[in-house]
């Protein structure tokens, strides 16, 4: 095992969720397919015919087709398992489709999940199986796994990653005569460079409000040492003093005046209007955003160059701050079980199969969807600028899952509003709101 | 007539006197004015809709307010010759006809019930259908879900038309109540004197003559149920169910948004219930002229 | 109280020993009259009622069962905790900072879209060519579903938008604000997008309530002298009056309820300067997956309205059970 592999793998830290209490390991023991599971991940020598469907976010091309073709690659070599493809739009299908199903009688049984502490809190419910029994003997192959457990437990498996970075135009960086910061004095002096020759230096999608988390989370994750920071998510309170720090320094960005004009309303990815579309068209020169950024500017854009102007550089050092300089923000897509035994165990089939180096190659690949789970595949990766996150995201120190997931859904909600709140008015009581954002009543 | 003697202004002659031609030329014009502004308020964001349909996501992004440059037909012609499309139209007109069928149906008897017998606890029941009204439908969207898996009516066109129908009841019981209530009782004297059932008064005089607030009813019930999307994503499962306003969804990726193409498909999923209402609103007209003769 | 407006007003007892107290539904020839009546009522109110009952107000009582717990949604209902839900809401000053809003919105949607709607519906009940079409074009927006006029005018106002641009155009450069971005601009911005949506509804409705009044009476009006204005004000608005309410509660509970325009154009920011009780709602509650809190918001939500409705029916719509026409021809 290369040990820059293991080290991403095991330092994904994610804490589960302490405050739910029936968060615990009770449900694991109620789910339906605990340990006696003999058959391993080979592939199905039941006869029986099993249906599953598959509720995932991949509404268009060129996902929709990768994944069409993956489930009939797996179907050809799984004749009795027969998958039903439901695609379905991003926040429609996390904030609504899956939760309500999640308390039905049906649940979907191979289902979009983003790990963290959300998936902590779904396993509440007593319907998410608990697979780790069915893929213990390839897991350990599979990057970033720890972020799709709870307890101990695995209850999902992820089938890209993500990283969060700057993504920047090259050609505007050229012409307007800047070179990629490595620290953040020289992004701030970059960026007055950008203004004076009439760009928007930062776009920022502030309206999503987890955009604004992100640059609050970079600052956190420098000015906090790797431990202070998980035990925080972990005790879902902010109130450290290096916290307060990573606030501060924000302020004192903020008052550089490094984004565009408007920015509290722009969302990041609806339309021609968002942070994504402006670096796009030019009128911005970066955005600090995951590795997804490349393919939304695809559609809100008629710049064909794109892909090649388009480069990518890790968040500045703060020099003499107490954090890691080379800690990344990031995340991934991955998927969860639900079902009778035979369907379980046909599902950790299937994510064993888009978990294989082939799939692997066409979601990364084709599919622009981040960075791959098989590290071997990051190969594949076709956008230059998304293959320097991926060698980068080989080096860093650890990686974080955003805030927002890694906390129980509330927490993160809470933690999201109280850091737009501060970018609106950045001042010592919306700071301190956002120490004690986490908290539930 | 003593009411009516009573509203002509002492002192004003019939015709033009000097205070009335001063109204004639600023009151009367302003509110034309007044009127133009508004339609032109109303008008220029549709035609952005509209227009917009004709542009590329990256025209678009590069100048919001322009004129398509080029014109591309693709949005429109896609949309228009997709399957998928005239399948949404079809289950959208189904479960929006359903739904405004039982809502007129239901809602009238209850109407009906309430305003032209009295008996205890009538108010009761009228507060019962109001109360409806007052509850953000998406907080009661769970237990509705829970409670539509059991019925079995899950995936279902009418998982979604009977509940749209349900929750239309409210503000359907506060238009035609009041409207069966102000017809004047001398018709269903007259009518009774002549020996009708009540049932045949209500069918053949009374329910005519709600014909306004009938159509009225019926087109916002048809037009509510035509752009809910809350409901059919719950309910329904298959893509092949789906209705016009989840597939608009089908032109968000998993990240972005085809601006251009949800401005295509918003103008043509706006036709069908425009349609709808250009044809009722030519019976919106004055039918209970009648009601007061004779 | 007269005798139609008795016998109108549901068949109540009339005076003992009048013609009508026989009434025509004591009409010779039925048996138990009392228990036909009950039949025919019954099978008119039991279809709708069972409907109501089973699809909305047992799903609404639900959810109100929800609130008194701590419950995110999953799994059981197993942390009750009483009115803590409630009591958290009402200490969050965001909360009642999204109530102010909510009646903000409320109150300048009466007042502002109400003449508004009034005039426009008197203009268009005249005869002129191209009526039918231009009460088309006016109705149109509330046929669009709130999601997609909230992108659309969100592509409007964009910072050098078409709305900037149409301003600079007509010279009224100075005017341009970051509609949606300045937390001082944004909710008179959505405000603006409401009424574009609604006033069509309202229009409609009363288009359909001027039907009611009788020409006959207007003529009369006009041929003793009255001027077009004052026979506006004088018949056609009272007896416009019951629709008018009627308009008014609908649109009071409406607009203590908006949702989809506000979130698709701000989800009630920035910094939630545009927040309304119901995208508090979302926002703490069901994209939290806090349930049961937000089945408290929405408890509290219906409160406020059960109050108004009940204080609207009791001040207001209570004078149209008697008939306003009737009384007016006397």
């Amino acid at each position: 095992m290369r040990s820059s592999r293991a080290l991403a793998a095991v330092a994904l830290a994610v804490t589960t969720a302490t405050a739910a209490a029936a968060c615990s390991s009770g449900s694991s023991s109620s789910s339906p397919t605990a340990a006696p599971s003999a058959n391993s991940a080979s592939s199905a020598s039941t006869t029986a015919k099993v249906t599953l469907t598959w509720w995932n976010n991949a509404t268009n091309q060129p996902l929709l087709g990768i994944y069409e073709a993956a489930i009939k690659g797996f179907e050809a070599k799984n004749p009795n398992v027969t998958i039903t493809n439901v695609p379905v739009q991003n926040e429609l299908l996390q904030d609504t489709k899956i939760p309500l199903a999640l308390e039905g009688n049906n649940p979907p049984n191979i289902y979009q999940q983003w790990g963290g502490g959300v998936l902590g809190q779904q396993v509440t419910s007593g319907k998410v199986a608990n697979i780790t029994a069915d893929v213990s003997s390839w897991i350990s192959g599979v990057s970033g796994a720890n972020g799709w457990q709870a307890n101990g437990q695995q209850y999902g498996v992820p089938v890209d990653l993500h990283v969060v970075g700057f993504w920047y135009r090259k050609d505007i960086f050229s012409k307007v005569g800047i070179t990629v910061p490595t620290t953040l004095a020289q992004l701030e002096s970059d960026d007055a460079k950008l203004r004076a020759a009439g760009y928007a230096p930062i776009a920022v999608g502030s309206k999503d409000r987890w955009p604004d988390a992100f640059w609050w989370e970079y600052f956190a994750l420098r000015d906090c040492p790797q431990a202070t920071v998980q035990s925080a998510i972990k005790s879902e309170c902010f109130s450290a003093s290096c916290f307060g720090t990573a606030s501060t320094d924000l302020a004192a960005f903020l008052k550089t005046n490094p984004f565009q004009t408007g920015f509290l309303g722009t969302s990041s990815q609806q339309g021609a209007g968002s942070s994504a579309g402006m670096v796009a068209s030019g009128k911005a020169a970066m955005e600090l955003q995951g590795d997804w950024d490349p393919s939304v500017m695809e559609g809100v854009s008629t710049n064909k160059s794109l892909s090649s102007e388009l480069g990518w550089f890790p968040f500045p050092q703060t020099p003499g701050s107490a954090g890691s300089q080379t800690a990344v923000l990031g995340g991934g897509d991955g998927f969860s079980c639900t079902g009778s035994t035979a369907q379980v165990q046909a599902c950790a089939d299937f994510l064993q199969y888009l978990d294989s180096p082939s799939v692997q190659a066409q979601i990364v690949g084709p599919g622009q969807t981040g960075e791959p789970v098989i590290t071997s595949e990051s190969s594949a990766i076709t956008l230059p600028a998304t293959q320097t996150a991926a060698a980068y995201f080989k080096t860093a120190s650890y990686e974080e899952l955003y805030f927002d997931t890694a906390l129980p859904t509330k927490p993160g909600q809470n933690l999201d509003t109280a850091i737009a709140n501060y970018f609106s008015s950045p001042s010592s009581s919306t700071a301190s709101a956002i120490a004690n954002s986490p908290q539930t009543p | 007539m003593a009411a009516i003697t009573q509203l002509s202004a002492p002192g004003s002659a019939p015709g033009h006197s000097g205070r009335y031609a001063l109204r004639r030329w600023t009151v009367i014009p302003a509110t034309y004015l007044v009127a133009i502004v508004a339609f032109g308020l109303t008008v220029v964001p549709l035609l952005f809709v509209i227009v917009d349909g004709f542009r590329t996501n990256g025209d678009i992004n590069n100048s919001p307010a322009g004129w398509p440059h080029p014109w591309v037909a693709s949005n429109y012609t896609s949309i228009l010759t997709s399957a998928s499309f005239w399948e949404f139209i079809g289950n959208s007109a189904l479960i929006a006809t359903v739904a405004t069928t039982l809502t007129l149906v239901l809602g009238s008897m209850a109407a009906l019930a309430l305003s032209q017998y009295e008996f205890k606890g009538r108010e009761v029941f009228y507060t019962v259908f109001v109360s409806g009204i007052l509850f953000p439908i998406g907080v009661g969207a769970l237990p509705l879900y829970l409670l539509l898996q059991r019925l079995g009516l899950l995936d279902n066109q009418f998982g979604v038309a009977l509940p749209e129908a349900a929750f239309a009841l409210p503000f359907t019981m506060i238009i035609l109540r009041p409207f069966l209530r102000a017809i004047p009782g001398e018709l269903r004297e007259a009518a009774l004197v002549d020996g009708a059932s009540r049932f045949r008064y209500f069918g053949q005089i009374l329910l005519p003559l709600a014909k306004p607030a009938l159509i009225t009813v019926g087109l916002l019930a048809f037009v509510t149920s035509w752009n809910q999307y809350l409901l059919p994503l719950l309910v329904l499962q298959t893509s092949s169910h789906f209705t016009l306003p989840l597939g608009t969804y089908t032109f968000q990726t998993q990240y972005s948004q085809n601006d251009a193409g949800i401005m295509a498909f918003t103008a043509m999923a706006m036709v069908p219930a425009l349609g709808v209402f250009m044809f009722a609103q030519r019976y919106i007209v004055a039918g209970a002229a009648g009601a007061v003769k004779g | 109280m007269s005798r139609s407006t008795a016998i109108e007003a549901g068949l109540g007892p009339a005076p003992a020993g009048s013609p009508a107290a026989a009434g025509p539904l004591r009409a010779p020839g039925w048996r138990g009259p009392k228990l036909r009546k009950k039949t025919e009522l019954t099978i008119l109110l039991a279809p709708a009622l069972i409907l109501f009952v089973g699809f909305v107000f047992i799903p609404i009582v639900i959810a109100a069962y929800y609130s008194f717990y701590n419950w995110s949604g999953y799994g059981p209902l197993s942390d009750p905790i009483g009115f803590r839900n409630y009591s958290y809401a009402f200490h969050d000053p965001a909360f009642i900072q999204a109530i102010e809003h909510t009646l903000e919105l409320t109150v300048a949607s009466v007042v502002i879209q109400g003449p508004l709607s009034i005039g426009i519906a008197l203009l268009l009940n005249r005869k002129f060519f191209g009526r039918g079409f231009l009460r088309t074009v006016v109705f149109a927006p509330y046929v669009l579903p709130p999601a997609v006029t909230g992108v659309m005018w969100s592509l409007i106002l964009q910072p050098g938008g078409f709305a900037d641009q149409l301003l600079k155009a007509f010279g009224l450069g100075g005017l341009v604000q970051l509609w949606l971005a300045n937390v001082h601009v944004v909710l008179f911005t959505v405000f603006v997008v409401l009424t574009w949506q609604y006033l069509g509804f309202g229009i409609v409705l009363l288009l359909a309530g001027l039907q009611n009044i009788p020409i006959e009476l207007k003529q009369a009006a006009a041929i003793d002298g009255a001027s077009p204005w004052q026979v506006t004000r004088r018949i056609t608005l009272p007896l416009l009056a019951p629709t008018i309410r009627i308009w008014g509660f609908l649109t009071v509970i409406g607009s203590l309820q908006i949702f989809d325009i506000v979130w698709v154009l701000t989800e009630g920011g920035p910094a939630g300067a545009s927040s309304t009780i119901t995208s508090y709602m979302v926002l703490q509650g069901v994209d939290s997956t806090d349930f049961g809190f937000a089945s408290a918001i929405a408890v509290i939500l219906f409160v406020f309205c059960l109050v108004f409705a009940l204080i609207y029916q009791r001040f207001a719509l209570r004078r149209d059970m008697q008939g306003a026409i009737t009384r007016a021809v006397g």
